[in-house]
C-alpha cells in the first residue's frame, strides 16, 4: 500500500511540499519519510526522537493508520534512500495573530465542558493548532523559540527557499529579527518534550546526539510545553492488570514519573495504578474491593453492571478515565469526572467481579445522548462484550423513555460496533414487525420513527442503518423497507455461529435491570466540587 | 426531527431520478428481495451518505475503510470476509495472579450495594517500594526478632510523615520549602499513630528525610497533576480533572433564609450530637472511677481478711457483711403472691412478665378511656363538621337549654345523625331548597353587615342569620333557618326580649342593631354548604373563601368606616 499523493488534497494544502533527501542526522520531527512496516513501506511521519544505547528512536505515526498503531522504530526500519519531505513552517500571519494572543485557552473550554471527549478539530482549530502558538522571536524577548513543527492538521509544506536542513529549521520565519547563532540556539521541539520525559533516564544521556543537544538548548529557555504535542507520543510502555498485560494505545495522563517505568501495574478492582512491582503488590495486600464501589443494578448468568455516580466515587472514577485513556483517543479528562455516571460491566468469579468494559453518561445530556465514552477493555475485546455494553446502553434508554444515541466523535473500532448493533437491532424489529403481520397483527407497515421509538435509537441512526444496509429503496414511487438477502443471510450466519459454539447469544433481559433513572438535584449538578 | 428531514431532503435533493421525500412518520412497507421487481437501484446509488460520526480526518484511515468498504459490499450482497481492524494484543501476565488476588469474593444473593470508596478499602495509601524495602530490612537488622518494625507500621509511619507534610506544606510543590522537620510532625503524630508504632518514627524520619530531599522535597507518592492556578495549567496535557466553571445560582432572599436554615438545623444537630458524645465521655469516666472503687475496695477487703486470719481473737460477728457486696433486698412480688403457682418465665429483654399481665381494674380503665376517646372523637368529628353553625346549645350533645329552643326554632326533637354525613346530597334534593331563604335575604339587601375580627363572648347571638340541614323522619331534608330579621338586644331580661321580640320598627338609638349583608361571603358560604347538590369539595373552597372574606372585611372594618356598625359573629373563628 503505498501512500496516496492526494493526502495533500485531503488535508486542503494546495501548496507543494517540499521534498529532498535526508541523513539520519538530518531528521528530526516533522518529517515524513518512508519506514518499513510489516514488510511495507509506509510514509510515517516522525513525532519524536529519542536515543537509546547511543541508537537514534523515532516515534513513527504512519500516515492513514490509527494513531494506536503509532511506534518507536530504529534508524534501520526508515528508508532514507527514498525523498522525505520536510516539515512545513508556519505562516507568518497566523504566527503574529497567536503571538499575541498566547494562549486562546478558553476557546476549546466550552465545547468540551459537554462531554468527555475531545472536541472535533473543526471546531476547535486552536487546540489542534497549538503547535503553533508558541511566542516568536519578533514579538517575545529572550527566551522566545520557534518550534520547528507545522500544524497538525495542515498540510506540509516548505517555502520556497528552506532547504530542509536541520540548522536552518525556520530562519525565513523570523525575517524581521536577527538570525544565525541565536535562532539556531533556540531551535525548539516542543513536541519531544514527553520523549524527553521518557528518554531522560540517565543511563541514556551519555551519548550525545545531535536532537538531545537541541534538547538542552532547549530546556535552558522553555516555554510551555504543548498538550496536543505531548499526547501525540505514548507515554507508557506496559500496563499490567488482573491476569493480563497489554500495550496502551493512546497517552494518558498518569503521573508523569511513570512514563520512566517499563510495566505499569493496575490493580484490577480499584484501577489504582502503580509503577513497581514491589509497591503494587503492597497495595494488593491491603485492598479489599472485589467489585465496583456502586450498586449492582443488573445481574445475569454472565455478567453484572453496576452504575457509580462520579461525584462520590471520585478517585475510582477518575482511575477509570485514566485507564480508559490509554485506549481512547478521543476522550479528554480535562474536566473532573463528576457530572456522569459510570457503568460498569463485570464478569464474575471466586476472585471478584472483573471490570470488562464500561460505558459513562452524563447525568444530564443537552444533547441527549446516552453514552458518552464506552470501552471494551482490550483484554476482552472481540468476545461480543461491546454488543452487550451497547444494547445495555440503549436499555437504560428505554427505561427512562428517551431516544440516545452515543456521543461524537466516535472512533473507528466505536463505529464498526455501533453499526453492528444497530444492524442487528433494525433487522430484529424488521422481522418481528413483519412475523407480527404475518400473524395477522399489525400492518405489515412501519415508519423509521416507529423503529426508533422500539429501539430507544434516534431517527438519525435508523436511517443511517437503513441506508448503511441498503434497506430503503424507492420503488413504485414511494420509499420501501427492503430485508434484503444479506441482511437476512448474515442474521443466519449469526444464528449458525451461535449454535456451533453452544452459546445462546449474550443479550440483555430488561426484568433483570433493577434501575430506576437517578434524579439529581439543580445542585448536585452544579456544585461540582 | 429536523435533522433527520434535512437528511431525508438530501436524500431526494441528489437522486437523479427525483424522488419524492422521505417522511419518517409515514409507514414504509417491509418487503422482501424477491417482492420487489422494478427496484430503482439508480435513485438509491447517488443518496450522499450520512455523516458517520467519527473524526473527519480519521474517517480515512486505512484499516477503518477497509473494514467499511467490506460491510458495503455485503450490504449489496458481495461475499467479503469480515475485516478487523487491527490493535495491539492483550496477553496473558507473568504475575502470580492467584496470589495477588485470592479468592474471597462470594456474591451475595441480592445485588450489591456498596458506597464504599477506595480510599476506604485500600488501607494504608502509602505502598513501600524497592527502596524502603531495602531500608526496612537494613533497618530491622539492627533489631532482635520482637522489636523489629513491620511492613504495615512502617507503611503507616511513612503514610503519617507524607500527611503532615501535606497538611503542612500545601504549597511544597510551588515555593519548596525545607522538608518539614521531625519536631512539628511530633505534634501532630498522635492523630495517625498509637504508641506501638511510634518506636520507630524517629529511624524511619531520617530515611523519609534522605527521599524527600532526593526528590526534591516532593510527594513520594506519586500523584497525578491537578491544576495549580498558574498558566502553564492548560497547555500541559498531564493536568487533568479540573474542576468545572461552576453555573451561579441566582440568589434570592428566600433562597438565602432556606440555606441559613439549613445551616442553622445542621448547626444544632452537631451541637446534639456534641453534647451527647460528651456526656457519653461523663459516663465513661464515671465507669472508670466506679471500677477503681471497686478495686480498692476489693483489695481493703483483702487487707481485711488478711487481718482478720492474722488475728483471730479480734473476729466479730458480723464482719462477714462488710466482705461481700451487699445485695439490695428484694421487693415482695404482687405478682407471686396472687399466682404462686405459676412459675414465671423471665423476659429476655430483663423486664418482668409482670408487666405484660392485666389487672381487671386496669383493662376496665382502659376500656373505658377507649370509650371516652371514641366519644370525644365524635364530639370533634361534629363540631368540625356543625363549623360555622350558630349552636345555641353550649355542649353540642347536650340537650338544648330551654331558652335556646324558645327563643329560636321550633320545637322539634330533630335527631342528629352521628356523623353526620357531610354534604353529599342525593340528586332528588338537587333543585329544590334555598330560594325562600333567598328571598329574605332580598328582602334584607339594603342592609350592609361589617364584621371584624372582634373577640367573641359567650352569650347567643341572634344577629346573623343561621341555616341548619338536617333530616327529619323518614330521610327528609330540614332546613332550619335562624335570625333573618332578628336585632339583638343585649341585656335584656326575657320578658323585655319578648316584648320587643316582633318589634322590628324599634326605635334605633336605644338598642344597637347588627345587620348582616346577605351576600357577604360568610353567609353565601352558610347557605351553599346546606344547598343540596353541593360537592364536597366545594366545602374546603368554601372555607377558604370564608376566611378569605374575613379577613377582607377585617381590613375594612379597620379602615375605619363610621357608617357600618360592627356586627359579631358568634362561632366563626375570625
Amino acid at each position: 500500500m503505498a501512500p496516496r499523493d492526494g493526502s495533500q488534497e485531503r488535508t486542503g494544502t494546495p501548496d507543494t511540499v517540499e521534498k529532498g533527501m535526508a541523513t539520519i542526522n538530518t531528521l528530526r520531527i516533522g518529517v515524513k519519510a518512508f519506514v518499513e512496516k510489516d514488510g511495507e513501506k509506509r510514509k510515517a511521519e516522525i513525532l519524536s526522537i529519542q536515543t537509546k544505547k547511543g541508537q537514534p528512536n523515532y516515534y513513527v505515526h504512519y500516515e492513514e493508520f490509527n494513531k494506536r498503531l503509532d511506534e518507536w522504530v530504529p534508524a534501520s526500519r526508515l528508508d532514507l534512500s527514498q525523498e522525505v519531505e520536510w516539515p512545513q513552517p508556519e505562516a507568518p500571519t497566523k504566527k503574529a495573530q497567536k503571538s499575541t494572543a498566547p494562549a486562546p485557552k478558553s476557546a476549546p473550554l466550552p465545547k468540551q465542558t459537554a462531554g468527555q471527549k475531545r472536541p472535533r478539530p473543526s471546531t476547535t482549530a486552536g487546540t489542534s493548532r497549538k503547535g503553533s502558538e508558541t511566542p516568536e522571536l519578533s514579538t517575545t524577548t529572550g527566551n522566545a523559540a520557534k518550534p520547528a513543527r507545522p500544524p497538525l492538521v495542515g498540510g506540509k509544506e516548505n517555502r520556497p527557499g528552506s532547504d530542509g536542513s536541520i540548522s536552518v529549521v525556520a530562519p525565513e520565519l523570523s525575517t524581521d529579527t536577527p538570525k544565525g547563532e541565536e535562532s539556531e540556539m533556540d531551535i525548539v521541539d516542543i513536541q519531544d518534550a514527553a520523549a524527553a520525559a521518557k528518554a531522560s533516564n540517565p543511563q541514556h544521556q551519555a551519548p550525545f546526539s545531535r536532537e538531545e543537544e537541541i534538547e538542552k538548548l532547549r530546556t535552558g529557555g522553555s516555554m510551555t510545553q504543548n498538550q496536543t504535542e505531548i499526547s501525540r507520543v505514548r507515554n507508557l510502555g506496559h500496563i499490567q492488570m488482573g491476569a493480563f498485560e497489554m500495550e496502551p494505545w493512546y497517552f494518558s495522563p498518569y503521573p508523569s514519573t511513570f512514563t520512566e517505568a517499563d510495566t505499569v501495574y493496575i490493580c484490577e478492582f480499584c484501577l489504582s495504578y502503580f509503577d513497581s512491582n514491589q509497591t503494587f503488590t503492597r497495595h494488593r495486600a491491603k485492598c479489599t474491593l472485589l467489585h465496583p464501589p456502586g450498586n449492582e443494578i443488573y445481574r445475569d448468568n454472565s455478567v453484572s453492571f453496576f452504575e457509580i455516580d462520579g461525584r462520590r466515587q471520585r478517585r475510582w472514577c477518575r482511575n477509570l478515565c485514566l485507564l480508559s485513556k490509554l485506549f481512547l483517543d478521543h476522550k479528554t479528562l480535562y474536566y473532573d469526572v463528576d457530572p456522569f455516571l459510570f457503568y460498569c460491566m463485570t464478569t464474575r468469579d471466586e476472585h471478584g467481579c472483573h471490570l470488562v468494559g464500561y460505558f459513562s453518561k452524563e447525568k444530564e445530556s443537552a444533547e441527549g445522548y446516552n453514552v458518552a465514552c464506552i470501552l471494551t477493555l482490550p483484554q476482552y475485546q472481540r468476545k461480543g462484550y461491546g454488543k452487550l455494553l451497547i444494547a445495555f446502553s440503549y436499555e437504560l434508554s428505554k427505561r427512562e423513555g428517551k431516544l440516545g444515541s452515543p456521543e461524537k466523535p466516535l472512533s473507528d473500532l466505536g463505529l464498526l460496533g455501533y453499526r453492528a448493533y444497530w444492524a442487528e437491532t433494525v433487522t430484529d424489529v424488521l422481522l418481528d414487525h413483519e412475523k407480527n403481520s404475518k400473524d395477522g397483527k399489525g400492518s405489515g407497515e412501519i415508519s423509521v420513527e416507529e423503529i426508533g421509538a422500539l429501539s430507544a435509537m434516534t431517527t438519525n441512526d435508523v436511517l443511517h442503518t437503513l441506508q448503511n444496509l441498503n434497506m430503503l429503496r424507492y420503488s413504485k414511487g414511494q420509499h420501501v423497507i427492503v430485508l434484503t438477502e444479506a441482511v437476512l443471510e448474515t442474521k443466519e450466519k449469526a444464528k449458525a455461529k451461535e449454535k456451533a459454539k453452544g452459546l445462546t447469544r449474550r443479550k440483555i433481559e430488561p426484568e433483570r435491570l433493577m434501575w430506576k433513572p437517578p434524579v439529581f438535584t439543580a445542585s448536585s449538578r452544579t456544585w461540582n466540587w | 426531527m429536523t435533522r433527520s428531514t434535512t437528511t431525508a431532503a438530501a436524500l431526494g435533493a441528489h437522486a437523479r431520478v427525483r424522488t419524492r421525500k422521505l417522511n419518517t412518520r409515514t409507514n414504509l412497507a417491509i418487503l422482501r428481495q424477491e417482492d420487489l421487481q422494478d427496484l430503482d437501484d439508480e435513485a438509491q446509488r447517488n443518496v450522499p451518505r450520512i455523516d458517520t460520526g467519527i473524526e473527519k480526518a480519521e474517517e480515512s484511515e486505512h484499516h477503518l475503510q477497509a473494514a467499511l468498504s467490506a460491510s458495503n459490499a455485503a450490504a449489496i450482497g458481495g461475499k467479503v470476509a469480515q475485516i478487523y481492524i487491527p490493535t495491539p494484543d492483550a496477553v496473558p501476565s507473568s504475575i502470580d495472579y492467584e496470589k495477588l488476588y485470592p479468592l474471597m469474593y462470594k456474591q451475595p444473593q441480592s445485588y450489591i450495594r456498596f458506597s464504599s470508596t477506595v480510599e476506604d478499602v485500600a488501607g494504608c495509601p502509602y505502598n513501600m517500594d524497592e527502596e524502603d524495602d531495602a531500608f526496612l530490612k537494613s533497618m530491622n537488622k539492627k533489631k532482635n526478632a520482637s522489636t523489629q518494625c513491620s511492613e504495615v507500621v512502617f507503611e503507616e509511619v511513612m503514610n503519617c510523615f507524607e500527611e503532615t507534610a501535606q497538611s503542612q506544606q500545601p504549597w511544597a510543590a510551588v515555593d519548596s520549602p525545607p522538608v518539614i522537620s521531625y519536631d512539628i510532625i511530633e505534634e501532630t503524630m498522635d492523630d495517625y499513630l498509637d504508641y506501638s508504632q511510634k518506636r520507630f518514627t524517629k529511624e524511619i524520619y531520617e530515611h523519609w528525610k534522605t527521599r524527600r530531599l532526593e526528590s526534591g522535597n516532593k510527594s513520594l507518592i506519586q500523584n497525578l497533576k491537578f491544576e495549580t492556578g498558574a498558566d502553564t495549567d492548560d497547555a500541559d496535557p498531564y493536568v487533568c480533572f479540573r474542576r468545572r466553571e461552576v453555573r451561579q445560582i441566582r440568589k434570592t432572599r428566600g433562597r438565602d433564609a432556606h440555606s441559613a436554615e439549613k445551616l442553622k438545623k445542621l448547626r444544632k444537630e452537631l451541637e446534639e450530637s456534641r453534647e451527647l458524645l460528651a456526656m457519653i465521655k461523663q459516663r465513661e469516666l464515671h465507669k472508670r472511677e466506679q471500677l477503681e472503687v471497686e478495686k480498692q475496695l476489693f483489695e481493703q477487703r483483702t487487707n481485711l481478711r488478711q487481718i482478720k486470719q492474722n488475728l483471730p481473737d479480734q473476729y466479730k460477728q458480723g464482719d462477714e457483711d462488710i466482705l461481700i457486696n451487699q445485695k439490695p433486698k428484694k421487693k415482695p412480688l404482687e405478682i407471686t403472691q396472687r399466682m404462686p403457682n405459676i412459675q414465671i418465665p423471665r423476659r429476655t429483654d430483663g423486664r418482668s412478665a409482670e408487666t405484660d399481665l392485666l389487672l381487671l381494674s386496669e383493662w376496665h380503665a382502659e376500656r373505658e378511656r377507649e370509650i371516652s376517646e371514641a366519644i370525644e372523637e365524635k364530639i370533634r368529628q361534629h363540631e368540625k363538621w356543625n363549623e360555622g353553625f350558630v349552636d345555641l346549645t353550649k355542649a353540642p350533645l347536650t340537650p338544648p337549654s330551654e331558652t335556646a329552643i324558645g327563643s329560636t326554632f321550633r320545637t322539634a326533637t330533630t335527631e342528629y345523625f352521628l356523623p353526620t354525613p357531610p354534604a353529599s346530597v342525593s340528586s332528588e334534593h338537587s333543585g329544590d331548597g334555598g330560594m325562600d331563604f333567598g328571598a329574605v335575604n332580598l328582602n334584607k339587601a339594603e342592609s350592609i353587615a361589617v364584621r371584624y375580627a372582634s373577640p367573641s363572648y359567650d352569650g347567643p347571638c341572634h344577629s346573623q342569620p343561621s341555616f341548619r340541614r338536617r333530616y327529619g323522619r323518614g330521610g327528609r331534608l330540614l332546613i332550619d333557618r335562624r335570625g333573618m330579621r332578628m336585632s339583638q338586644k343585649e341585656n335584656m331580661d326575657t320578658a323585655i326580649a319578648d316584648r320587643y321580640k316582633y318589634d322590628d320598627e324599634d326605635d334605633e338609638d336605644d338598642v344597637p342593631r347588627y345587620y348582616v349583608d346577605p351576600f357577604d361571603t360568610e353567609s353565601m358560604v352558610f347557605r351553599s354548604r346546606i344547598l343540596p347538590g353541593q360537592p364536597t369539595q366545594a366545602q374546603m373552597q368554601a372555607m377558604r373563601a370564608q376566611r378569605d372574606a374575613a379577613i377582607a372585611a377585617a381590613q375594612a372594618a379597620s379602615h375605619g368606616n363610621p357608617s357600618m356598625r360592627s356586627a359579631r359573629q358568634p362561632g366563626s373563628e375570625g
